[in-house]
């Protein structure tokens, strides 16, 4: 039976998190999981809050909002506060340790990587998105890797399928690495 | 089941999918946060089964072209939010008076004015009923899944032509942009049928002259009928007229016939309500949260239910006072200042406790679960 879990990917308009919001969810339909995917946005075309929520679960929900987090990707210091009314003690925050200065604070675990410098390094910041669903899977182990890459390879133009796969390797790297640490 | 069928898809999608399905083959929008979807989607659609999508200048002129579009004799919608719902209600007006058939799409964001246009809201209960001038039919569907967006909107097309009103769509931003997963189960038979159209005689045809189920046939455009449609109070032959007497007759059969076709109309959802001490009435995405509220008291052992209006509009009374009576407390959890909770007020007097937020924000389950349990102490 699918677990249930609630993960929040969070941060600036234009970061790309509803895009990898979205390839996980449909790494999680692909394995016969009940997905509900919700998204909060401002007017703006870049910039601002931005997040996009996922509830797993074997069956629909009948509230099909995040309510108490499993997860939680911040990817950017304007989203640092934004979800104090669902963070506790026992989920996990991912956060960017290069845009997040002052993390959400508690009792919680929390992971600062660097997404958006290994994004950089790469050779595209705008790639910190996949690197960051690569890390949140590795140090989550809560979908197949090898079906979430098949979801990245369906998902993405194909022109840019190599950096996505690559964006997607350094973040499970970066979480093997903080493992070690 | 055909993989194919099952597909993630957000609530403005499955809005647009629908639509196709029901056989719309005209849309007539413009863009407006945050219904957009329903019209992007539609511009995808509607080329490949042989429709037509038009951007217009503005939502008055949308409404205008979907009238037309419909007096020709095609299944036709269009899309909107906030200030674009306002816009339309002229028109609006104009299809409920003309007995035009037509679908409008208005995902609920902020208000008033231009409001919050990315922020949830349930503020145009009443503007969906009452929106435009003047005593009028109108139907309204409320639903709160994707799964539900796609089968009420078909829905919503078989109600409007089969009884020439407009019907509205109404849902919040939460539950149209929501992705859930939903079976595209092809439209049912018996709500495909397009508009009853008018046959026999063209010598002497009254193009407003109901049959027995108060519903004229339509003249279909090309057959003969000599027909006239105007926004003026009309008599059965399409022209105006102020005389009290024919006026009570055909202002009486536009709003008789919603009456007379109930049982067609009429829609809801009722969860534990049989011996229930509290009642929990919604729509949208806080009739989600009040369903995982009711299960969670069930669980704790309070005798609560789940009411929720599917056809919003007439509201389902009769089902409502019936199941509500042994109750001792009706909670209505609404993302606006108290507009349904006023309705139910009238049904279930004394016994409403209005759970209201308007602050951009969804209504939490654990708030409602709260109310609930403050009106049992």
């Amino acid at each position: 039976m699918t677990k249930h879990l609630e993960i929040r990917l969070s941060g600036s308009g234009g970061q790309g998190l509803l895009l990898s919001a979205r390839i996980l969810a449909q790494a999680f339909a692909s394995e016969g999981a009940s997905v509900s995917q919700s998204q909060s946005y401002e007017p703006t075309s870049r910039g601002g809050l931005s997040r996009a929520d996922l509830v797993i679960d074997g069956v629909r929900p009948d509230f099909p909002l995040a309510e108490k987090l499993d997860y939680l990707l911040v990817l950017h210091q304007c989203a640092a506060g934004a979800s104090d009314e669902i963070i506790n003690d026992d989920m996990t925050a991912l956060i960017d340790s290069e845009l997040v200065t002052e993390p959400p604070a508690g009792k919680f675990k929390v992971k600062a990587l660097p997404l958006t410098r290994t994004a950089r390094e790469i050779g595209n910041v705008r790639i910190a998105n996949i690197v960051a669903l690569g890390a949140l899977a590795g140090l989550s182990r809560m979908i197949d890797r090898e079906r979430l890459e098949d979801t990245v390879r369906k998902g993405v133009p194909p022109k840019f399928l190599d950096l996505n796969l690559e964006a997607l390797e350094a973040g499970y790297r970066l979480a093997e690495e903080s493992r070690d640490n | 089941m055909s993989k194919q069928r099952l597909q993630n898809i957000p609530g403005n999608h499955a809005c647009a999918l629908g639509a196709v399905a029901a056989g719309c083959r005209f849309y007539a929008g413009y863009p407006i946060t945050p219904s957009s979807e329903v019209a992007e989607r539609m511009s995808a659609e509607l080329p490949k089964v042989g429709g037509m999508f038009v951007q217009m200048e503005d939502e008055i002129a949308s409404m205008g072209a979907v009238i037309g579009a419909s007096m020709g004799g095609v299944k036709a919608m269009t899309a909107t939010s906030g200030p674009g719902f306002s816009l339309k209600q002229e028109n609006l007006g104009y299809a409920a008076q003309a007995e035009i058939p037509c679908v409008i799409i208005n995902v609920m964001r902020g208000g008033p004015s231009t409001g919050m246009p990315t922020r949830p809201a349930q503020g145009d209960i009443m503007q969906a009923r009452w929106g435009t001038h003047g005593d009028h039919p109108i139907i309204v569907v409320a639903p709160d899944s994707v799964a539900e967006i796609y089968s009420e909107t078909i829905r919503a097309f078989a109600l409007s032509e089969r009884l020439r009103v407009p019907v509205v769509v109404l849902y919040d931003e939460v539950v149209g942009h929501l992705i859930e997963t939903v079976d595209l189960q092809p439209a049912p038979e018996e709500q495909l049928a397009s508009r009853k159209w008018a046959e026999g005689p063209r010598e002497g045809f009254l193009p407003y002259r109901a049959d027995a189920d108060m519903v004229p046939p339509f003249p279909r455009p090309g057959d003969g009928f000599r027909t006239h449609t105007t926004g003026l109070t009309h008599d059965e032959n399409g022209f105006p007229t102020q005389a009290h007497e024919r006026v009570e007759a055909v202002i009486g059969r536009l709003l008789g016939k919603l009456d007379r076709h109930k049982e067609l109309i009429e829609s809801y959802e009722a969860v534990g309500c049989e011996d229930a001490e509290v009642i929990v009435t919604a729509i949208g995405i806080s009739a989600r949260a009040a369903k995982k509220a009711v299960a969670t008291a069930r669980k704790n052992g309070i005798k609560a239910g789940l009411f929720r209006p599917i056809t919003l509009w007439p509201f389902p009374e009769e089902a409502f006072r019936k199941l509500s009576a042994g109750a001792s407390a009706v909670v209505v959890p609404e993302m606006n200042a108290g507009q349904l909770a006023l309705e139910l007020e009238r049904f279930a007097p004394g016994k409403v406790s209005a759970l209201t937020r308007y602050d951009g924000e969804h209504i939490d389950p654990s708030q409602i679960l709260k109310r609930i349990e403050e009106v049992l102490s």
